[in-house]
């Protein structure tokens, strides 16, 4: 192997496999980090992540519901894992390294809220939803504006994805799963972590909006 | 010295030791003897153990030492020991069925 092949293999293994290098305490600080950097660039462009899956931007909130969505979404994806893994691995795995694995995996995040920052992405979205709703003031958007904001969905919906396979990774790699049993839990895990932080999220927003 | 071969490179089967020799005297054994069980185990695998024993069988030495996470290196060690009992389960099949 050449040193270029070699230097390229062990960047995609940083890009795709991070965990193989880090985890424990020091992929739980960082994911934490990275958690409350997303959730503060998030609320620049009131970027939520209201799901495990699920990116929206609308309504303005304050700083600290960002930061509980996201950590609402960690938690909802590292208990069914956890459990699984405790039912399904056949060696023993530390709690730290699902944890800690699981919050580094959410940094595509950070990519997502910045691409979400530019002001054409949130006149887009009012114009889309002033041609929903009768008697809205008209918005003008230019193409320029049409241009950033598709390039923000497709930047979007390639990072959710890349998250996805990071999660994967990064149960695999702390609860040492593999193959079918790794991918069936895995994708139980995803769909109701969905659905669990989905009514969490929800619960809370309603509770700061509607009863504030 | 070239690496001692575990597995036939023709059928894939275990490799036996049939003579040994004195390099000092030349006398020659023959015989059918078994490879000792870490002699079966890849060259990878050899290293790894002896690194682990070095690092005083700890998990977390290891993980630095070979730059690697902890669960990495973890899962490392559980896949030797899933072929150690392998190749244990095998080599006592094969016994069985010889006699």
């Amino acid at each position: 192997m050449t040193e270029t092949t070699a230097h390229s293999h062990r960047l995609s293994r940083w890009l795709f496999n991070p965990f193989r290098f880090i985890a424990g305490f020091k992929a739980l600080l960082l994911g934490l980090v990275i958690i409350l950097i997303s959730a503060s660039i998030g609320s620049v462009s009131n970027t939520h992540f209201d799901g495990v899956l699920d990116v929206h931007t609308g309504i303005e909130a304050p700083l600290w519901l960002f930061f509980a969505e996201g950590l609402i979404n960690w938690i909802c994806m590292v208990i069914p894992l956890f459990f699984f893994g405790l039912i399904v691995s056949r060696s023993s795995f530390r709690m730290i390294d699902v944890f800690g694995t699981q919050a580094l995996a959410r940094w595509p995040y950070i990519i997502i809220v910045v691409v979400m920052l530019p002001d054409a992405n949130r006149r887009v979205i009012e114009y889309l939803m002033s041609k929903l709703i009768q008697n809205a003031p008209a918005i003008e958007v230019n193409s320029i504006d049409v241009l950033v904001f598709v390039f923000a969905m497709i930047l979007s919906i390639l990072m959710v994805i890349w998250m996805v396979a990071l999660m994967y990774q990064a149960y695999v790699v702390s609860c040492n799963i593999k193959g079918t049993r790794a991918v069936i839990t895995f994708i139980i895990s995803l769909i109701g972590a969905e659905v669990l932080s989905k009514f969490a999220i929800l619960s809370l927003l309603s509770r700061t909006f509607f009863f504030d | 010295m070239k690496v001692l071969p575990a597995i036939c490179p023709s059928c894939n089967s275990q490799l036996n030791v049939k003579s040994l020799v004195c390099e000092r005297c030349q006398t020659e054994i023959q015989g059918r003897y078994e490879l000792p069980l870490p002699a079966r185990l890849s060259t990878e695998d050899q290293s790894f153990i002896l690194e682990f024993i070095k690092a005083s069988g700890s998990l977390k030495k290891m993980a630095g030492l070979l730059g690697l996470s902890y669960p990495t290196v973890r899962n490392r060690l559980d896949e030797i020991i899933e072929h150690i009992k392998l190749t244990e389960k095998s080599g006592k099949d094969s016994r069985e069925k010889k006699l």
